[in-house]
């Protein structure tokens, strides 16, 4: 054969082509970013938004399977995928209409109370449309059911990136064979070191200290192949992730997460967008202006911005608006343009573009850290919930250590943390001093910014969650109502509970609550970290139960 | 804000659980004086913000029927009555029969059922399919059904509650842990926090999975064990699971909620007491996940997207302990739920309320009063519907 044969599948009932190793999203990326989604509640148009596997913009339904993320499946051929949760079509929904009906908002809190009698009624009309789309097809699980992989090692290495492959490095020069496991279908390897990709941890529990190898961590293979590793010692190496940001009308397709903009641009270098405002000024937004430049129609930044920056936005011919507030997105299925507002002035600015690009915070992946009980400290610099480590990484949990940029060290020190604690776990020190963090003290830029913007009148939905469709004023309900602390927030609000276990709604709400509670956000509290840390078919976990799967067919 | 403004209070609850803030409610609705309500945790941090929100009225004991009838019917009125929507859907109980013995269970229990008003149904496997759509063919031999059964969403009842009893005048602090109780010729004089004493004259045990810590710290020897129970929730579909379905072999339980998650858990013997967190374990989203598709094969699609547990306050007889302990006056225990306080919840605490007033109650102190555990010989188990 001359050429790749490509795996023929249908979406949306037109046969598409799928080269080894494309996504569903990438086949649909040369038309342009699609609006995959309907958000759950109002069925407002949604795109992708993260590029990394933990939003819900690019939720499809394949082979009857709800909710499995285009931006990660890689279709097999004769797979049949369709868009969800939209009637008669993901462009032209009707129920878009609950949008225009409830300005603001739907409170299922208080309304749908009265009269009394019409409550089995409201019970069935609104059973008819909850929920982000159709129940699994009856036959949907026959195709998901793996015998499990049981795996045993010293050392379990979690996330494939500099600081964990600089570990499974070290690690193996000293003459330990690690197992390395990465939610990437392709992990560069590291010769010596088992590799496990496309596999995502579930669940790390606290350590068991009875056993040979105390920790029992239960992950999966996509699409759905149970893990359990047995561990006796763990480095949590996951990273970070680019924060979404509250502004009006901030779940309009385009806007996008910088790790969003880099996933999505194709390997020959077409962002999916033609101009983007690009948010922030820190690295990031560097990373974002020197490898997009071409496609930035503005840089704007919360605050001041540093001189390196300017001077690489006017050799790009990049306006540059510091000091500006992003009030709200325009458009109606994508976005059109942005209203900026100059902070403390009042100036008012409108660029033209066709994407948002927030690349102004970035905040570690922490959730297994807290899982495993690990103690765990607010780092006011940049605002997040960051593990308490030693010089080596150490974490409070015996047998736990975190590397990289999940640790609080940025980019430069992220393989030379990894080489460190793999040093630390074999019991030799480093004679290099320990890496810089993160700073645990000092003000957090986004907490004055909020404190100006939302000080302001609102135009356009404010998303708070986008997974659930929460609206902003629905958790400043909690607050007015006289409730404090992020965990009845949760509960009282729905913040949280989504798809992407709070990833782009915590980092917000917590500023959010902070401010309107009057307390610094470490008082404001966290969330418990509720395993699994990522959605986890049934059909994985149900492998994990036995040894080996029997199949019940019926009679 | 985290103390208590008054140096004496009428009464004095611990927990701010949903029997703690029912009991509230009657209380201050009766004039029952100052009133104070301490919790050591967060609002809805413990089994009342926990639970798989099941309301069922199917029960082995008759006096359990009463109450639980009484309850559903507080249920409904609870939206006008509290402001706000706990959606209370009555779209019923359906208990799953695997052998031939608990089939022969369930329908006695349906005859109790049936005698005391309510139309509970025996089912046979075709019955059992047509409520639930996707059962594994030959996983059930039969089952009970009562369709005026149902869950309710377990927060907003707090909300609501908590709201209406701060606006009776009743006080609540939160984050504030009672710590033993003290005593003036052999009766309650007051309660110690660990922010300090406040005087009364009634203390009320309703601290669900701690409340047999908080008796003992009193100085009085109950039964009451806490068991951790587990509980997951997946992605919100749209519903295509009414009832809540349970089966009493091995304590499953799931319903799809008005989100439309699928919301439910099973029994795992755990060792008791609190001491072992309110995360889940590593083996119950196995065990959990297994027995889920092997019963309804087309879940196995579906993602988990959490998994926690909470703490059943369970007694020797499986019925709970409502009423003031003979041993020390002023003492009244609301506890021993054994997991099913939110089902309980409004027509218990009235009785609650009754002991702590003075007033009669239609409760026999021997079935559920704290002395029926004083005798010679422990109660026998009375209620062994122990699940969802």
């Amino acid at each position: 054969m001359v050429e790749p044969p490509g795996r023929q599948f249908s979406f949306d009932g037109r046969t598409r082509s799928a080269q080894p190793g494309e996504t569903v999203l990438d086949t649909l990326l040369p038309e342009g970013l699609p609006n995959l989604q309907r958000s759950p509640h109002y069925h407002r148009p949604r795109a992708p938004m993260c590029g990394i596997g933990h939003c819900t913009g690019c939720l499809v339904r394949v082979n009857g399977r709800p909710n499995v993320r285009a931006c990660r499946y890689e279709p097999s051929s004769g797979d049949r995928v369709t868009t969800e949760n939209a009637w008669p079509s993901r462009r032209f929904d009707v129920l878009a209409i609950f949008d225009g009906l409830f300005p603001s908002g739907i409170d299922t809190l208080h309304g749908f109370r009265r009269p009394a009698f019409a409550t089995p009624l409201y019970h069935r009309v609104i059973r008819r449309l909850t929920g982000y789309g159709a129940p699994p097809s009856p036959t949907s699980a026959n195709s998901l059911s793996f015998p499990p992989e049981i795996r045993t090692t010293d050392v379990l290495v979690i996330g494939a990136g500099r600081a964990g492959r600089a570990v499974a490095s070290e690690l193996v020069a000293n003459g330990v064979a690690p197992l390395l496991l990465d939610r990437a279908s392709r992990i560069e390897p590291v010769p010596g070191a088992t590799l496990l990709p496309r596999t995502t941890v579930s669940f790390l529990p606290p350590p068991q200290p009875t056993k040979e190898a105390p920790f029992e961590v239960l992950a999966f293979t996509e699409p759905s192949r149970g893990v359990r590793v047995w561990a006796r010692r763990v480095v949590v190496a996951v990273g970070s992730y680019d924060a979404s940001l509250l502004f009006g009308s901030n779940d309009r397709p385009g806007v996008m997460t910088a790790d969003g903009a880099f996933a999505l641009t194709s390997t020959a270098g077409k962002p999916p967008f033609h101009t983007a405002v690009v948010f922030g000024a820190g690295e990031r937004a560097r990373g974002v202006v020197d490898r997009l430049g071409d496609h930035v129609a503005a840089l704007v930044a919360p605050g001041a911005v540093p001189p390196d920056l300017v001077r690489a936005c006017s050799e790009a011919g990049i306006p540059i608006y510091p000091r500006s507030l992003l009030v709200a997105a325009n458009g109606r299925s994508r976005v059109r343009s942005v209203e900026l507002r100059t902070r403390g002035s009042g100036a008012t600015s409108r660029v033209e573009c066709d994407a948002v690009v927030l690349a102004h915070r970035r905040v570690p992946n922490v959730p297994v850290l807290f899982q495993v009980g690990a103690r765990m400290q607010w780092r006011s610099g940049p605002g997040a919930y960051y593990p308490e480590i030693d010089a080596d990484g150490q974490t409070s949990v015996a047998g736990v250590w975190a590397a990289g940029s999940v640790s609080g060290v940025t980019r430069p020190a992220s393989a030379p943390s990894g080489t460190r604690a793999a040093r630390a776990l074999m019991g030799t020190a480093s004679p290099e001093p320990p890496p810089e963090r993160v700073p645990s003290e000092g003000g957090n830029e986004l907490e004055g910014y909020y404190r100006e913007l939302l000080a302001r009148p609102r135009t356009g939905r404010w998303v708070a969650c986008a997974c659930e469709d929460i609206l902003l004023q629905e958790l400043e309900a909690v607050t007015a109502r006289g409730y404090r602390g992020v965990e009845v927030a949760k509960r009282y609000s729905g913040l949280g509970t989504g798809l992407c276990q709070g990833r782009y709604c915590l980092p917000d709400a917590l500023l959010l609550l902070a401010l309107r509670e009057g307390r610094p956000p470490s008082e404001v509290g966290f969330i418990t970290q509720r395993p699994p840390v990522v959605p986890t078919p049934l059909a994985a976990f149900a492998a994990l139960d036995r040894p080996s799967p029997v199949r019940e067919d019926a009679a | 804000v985290s103390v208590p403004s008054r140096s004496r209070y009428s009464v004095v609850i611990v927990g701010a659980g949903i029997i703690g803030l029912f009991t509230a409610y009657h209380l201050a609705g009766a004039g029952a004086g100052p009133i104070l309500v301490v919790d050591r945790g967060f609002l809805s941090s413990g089994a009342s913000g926990r639970n798989g929100g099941g309301v069922r009225q199917q029960w082995e004991t008759r006096a359990t029927v009463r109450l639980a009838r009484e309850s559903v019917a507080a249920y409904r009125r609870f939206g006008g009555e509290f402001g706000y929507n706990i959606w209370f859907r009555q779209s019923g109980y359906l208990f799953l029969a695997d052998s031939d013995a608990e089939m022969a269970r369930l329908c006695a229990v349906s005859e109790v059922v049936r005698s005391e008003g309510l139309p509970s149904r025996v089912l046979d496997p075709d019955g059992v399919h047509r409520l639930v759509d996707g059962i594994a063919p030959h996983a059930v031999i039969g089952g009970t059904y009562l369709g005026s059964d149902g869950t309710v969403y377990p927060f907003p009842a707090i909300w609501g509650l908590y709201e209406a009893v701060r606006s009776r005048g009743v006080e609540v602090v939160l984050g504030l842990e009672a710590t033993g109780i003290t005593t003036s010729e052999n009766r309650v004089s007051g309660v110690g926090t660990s922010r300090g004493h406040v005087a009364t004259s009634h203390v009320i045990d309703a601290a669900g999975g701690w409340s047999g810590e908080f008796a003992r710290r009193a100085g009085l020897d109950v039964p009451n064990v806490a068991t951790r129970h587990e509980i997951l929730a997946t992605e919100p579909m749209r519903p295509f699971v009414d009832p809540m379905v349970v089966r009493a072999s091995d304590g499953l339980y799931f319903s799809q909620t008005m989100r439309g998650e699928i919301v439910g858990g099973l029994t795992l013997a755990h060792p008791t007491g609190t001491t072992g967190g309110m995360s889940t374990s590593p083996e119950f989203l196995p065990k959990m996940a297994r027995t889920l598709t092997t019963l309804l094969p087309r879940l196995g699609a579906l993602n988990v997207l959490r998994a926690w547990s909470g703490f059943y306050d369970d007694t020797p007889d499986g019925l709970p302990v409502i009423g003031e302990d003979p041993r020390c006056p002023g003492f009244v225990h609301a506890n021993g739920f054994g997991g099913h306080g939110f089902m309980l919840a409004p027509a218990a605490t009235r009785r609650v309320a009754a002991a702590v007033l003075g007033t009669p109650s239609d409760l026999d102190p021997g079935q559920f009063g704290p002395g029926r555990f004083l005798g010679p010989r422990p109660p026998p188990a009375a209620e062994r519907l122990q699940l969802g």
